[in-house]
């Protein structure tokens, strides 16, 4: 009896000093991860490297290491350590990424991803882990009925930017009465679509009709042949990348444009334009939350070093929003002088400023960036300085949503 | 409404008729060489760009879909001479892996050689613009397509069932042994064949250019509907998958009519009834 006892004591010793030993080498090894840790503050950005919008991904990227590069990696006396994850434009991979990343990375902010109803999973998933998240899209909803404390949006209201879209429409072309609505077919379509039908009758328009289409959608000609059969005074479109040159192209074989405009309500702006032969776009009218001409000092540094590395070509709205949204995630810090989240949102509650693309302000009740929406007019070739002199910026429009429109109803607290 | 189906009718034989360039490739090198092609989309892709490429440095849209297709044999011909030819005796899994390795290399040579970023086409001028065919206003680059590849089709039906060389590669659909117990060269009919399916695959890219446009992704978007395709048309039937081609056309193009959201989807319903209700396809027989 007595032998087993000391047996037994003899063994917990053992397991005792195991255990001791075990924890002491975790604690050396767990020891300069943490301090490393708390010297750096982890930022994700969460793009489309493949599927449907993968061309945009590294222009995005490219966007947010410009931002990273002005404050040479460094925020609030942290070191910025910076991740990516491929959304694939897929809900479900795109949450499931972001979640895997903050809980093997310890992120603290996301950034991206470039397609309404994805951001509509990630903007969940920032709120269940307490993480700040900056989107920037065409979905209302972030900022809408989907609101929460921890989320904001870079991108213009869809209203601001719709109202922008027909007023300048209907001030170049005053006879216009009708317009036909091309509308891909998810979150981010429903959205405009819905603002539109509500805009168009104070500017004189009728809804000719609208179609539409799935995302990816490449054969428009049934929706053309539809259109044409109305007589519609132009093709309001609310697709984007892909969707959007292959229709405008289409327009164009049918012999729609350029007898009469066709409006590109959400423009990538230079990343579109380029696909397209200047016959294609000679009667375009296109609305986007950035062009590259915009003129103010820090655009113009932007457009520089972005420009230093594409090779000359300027940016578009991708590697705009990019830039965009690491500059705005920083500044929280910066003006917070902390990284952690709950300080950096406080911080741009209400926060009001200049940046690159002109005068902003962050509404506090609801996490919108109210900022320019620019719309322009295409240029015929024989007027283009350059071949990236693409269009005239005719309108800069930063009309907020009416209250009574926005459905954040309580934002909630952290 | 009418107007409408009947255009629809002709968008339908216009994107049909090229997949019918595409899955008949696809069907010859299958029936032929008894190889599930991979890389037969990226070979669609490169039809495109070599299109693009030699339009744009002889200004003629007609020089390039003259000279880019045949850019494609070339690569055909490298990629059968070189890589499959040694894993004829090789597991089916070999063959499919190299494939797919050979369609994701092609890809980002693509994006190497012209980058991320899709281009666009014009129709040659004699070929701009539409034409009022009093029921509705179509594009006359459309119906030129319409007559040139319907032209096509009927000269390779005429070749498969007329000539010598179509009698060898129909003999090789159904029983190659044979064809090399009868002397002939099985590696030159495996070449030829090979790079027959490369240049319908390259004449059909080269011509969905001014409809299409051009973008990197381009070879793995037509890569399925080209497997739809020979599933329908039935394993080895050319005359089935010309058919095919044209079935798929008509039914992506009418349902965009009544249900847009269905427009991709209702090509796999028809692959997945031909399945259920006729598993050799619709022309095949084993």
């Amino acid at each position: 009896m007595i032998s087993r006892l000391s047996e037994k004591l003899r063994s917990l010793r053992t397991m005792g000093l195991s255990m001791a030993g075990a924890a002491a080498l975790a604690t050396v090894m767990f020891l300069p991860t943490q301090s490393a840790a708390e010297e750096e503050v982890v930022i994700l950005g969460i793009w489309p490297i493949t599927g449907p919008y993968a061309d945009m991904g590294p222009l995005l990227d490219r966007g947010v290491e410009i931002a990273l590069e002005e404050v040479g990696y460094k925020v609030a006396g942290k070191k910025i350590k910076y991740i990516t994850r491929d959304s694939e434009t897929k809900a479900g991979t795109a949450a499931r990424r972001a979640q895997g990343a903050i809980d093997s990375e310890g992120v603290k902010f996301i950034i991206g991803p470039w397609s309404s109803g994805v951001a509509l999973a990630v903007t969940e998933v920032a709120k269940k882990n307490k993480v700040m998240y900056y989107f920037s899209g065409g979905t209302e909803d972030i900022t809408g009925k989907r609101c929460h404390k921890y989320a904001f949006m870079w991108a213009a209201n869809a209203w601001t930017a719709m109202d922008a879209n027909l007023k300048i429409f209907k001030k170049f072309n005053p006879d216009a009465k009708s317009i036909y609505l091309f509308v891909v077919d998810y979150a981010f379509g429903w959205t405009l679509q819905k603002y539109v039908e509500k805009l168009a009758p104070k500017y004189g328009l009728k809804i000719a009709g609208v179609d539409r289409h799935p995302l990816g959608h490449r054969e428009y000609s049934s929706f053309i042949t539809k259109a044409m059969a109305t007589k519609p005074d132009a093709v309001y479109m609310i697709n984007f990348g892909l969707d959007a040159i292959s229709a405008v192209r289409q327009l164009y074989n049918f012999g729609f444009t350029p007898k009469k405009p066709v409006i590109l309500s959400w423009s990538a702006g230079v990343e579109e334009l380029v696909q397209m032969d200047p016959a294609m776009r000679a009667n375009l009218q296109f609305g986007t939350n950035y062009y590259y001409t915009v003129d103010t000092p820090g655009n113009k540094s932007f457009v520089d070093a972005y420009k230093k590395k594409s090779g000359g070509i300027p940016p578009g709205y991708a590697p705009g929003a990019g830039y965009g949204l690491m500059k705005m995630t920083l500044l929280g810090m910066q003006k917070a002088n902390s990284t952690d989240p709950k300080k950096v949102i406080q911080a741009l509650e209400g926060l009001k400023g200049k940046n690159f693309v002109g005068d902003f302000a962050i509404n506090g009740r609801n996490h919108q960036t109210v900022r320019p929406y620019f719309v322009a007019r295409t240029k015929p070739e024989d007027k283009m300085a350059n071949k990236y002199d693409f269009a005239t910026i005719q309108d800069i429009s930063s009309t907020e949503q009416p209250r009574d429109l926005n459905q954040c109803q309580d934002i909630g607290g952290f | 409404m009418s107007f409408l189906i009947l255009s629809q009718i002709l968008n339908g034989f216009a994107t049909g008729m090229l997949y019918a360039l595409v899955g008949v490739g696809l069907t010859l090198v299958l029936g032929v060489l008894n190889l599930p092609n991979f890389a037969h989309g990226t070979l669609f892709a490169f039809g495109a760009y070599f299109t693009y490429t030699v339009a744009n440095l002889t200004d003629s849209f007609y020089l390039g879909v003259l000279i880019g297709p045949l850019l494609v044999v070339l690569i055909g011909f490298v990629i059968e001479s070189q890589g499959v030819r040694r894993l004829y005796a090789a597991h089916h899994d070999y063959q499919l892996l190299f494939l797919f390795a050979i369609a994701l290399i092609l890809q980002e040579t693509v994006i190497l050689i012209w980058g991320p970023v899709g281009f666009s086409l014009l129709p040659p001028k004699f070929l701009a613009g539409a034409v009022d065919l009093g029921f509705t206003v179509y594009p006359k680059y459309r119906l030129a397509l319409i007559l040139f590849t319907a032209t096509i089709v009927v000269a390779l039906y005429l070749m498969l069932t007329r000539t010598n060389v179509g009698a060898i590669l129909r003999a090789g659909i159904e029983n190659r042994e044979m064809v090399k117990v009868l002397g002939i060269n099985i590696n030159k009919v495996f070449l030829f064949t090979f790079g027959l399916g490369a240049y319908l695959a390259g004449l059909a890219g080269g011509l969905a250019t001014p409809i299409w446009g051009l973008t990197p992704t381009m070879g793995f978007d037509i890569l399925p509907i080209s497997f739809v395709i020979v599933v329908v048309a039935g394993l080895g039937s050319i005359l089935g998958a010309i058919a095919a081609g044209i079935l798929i056309g008509l039914a992506q193009s009418l349902t965009t009519i009544w249900w847009p959201e269905a427009a991709n989807v209702v090509i796999y319903l028809i692959m997945g009834l031909t399945i259920i209700l006729r598993p050799q396809g619709l022309f095949g027989s084993r």
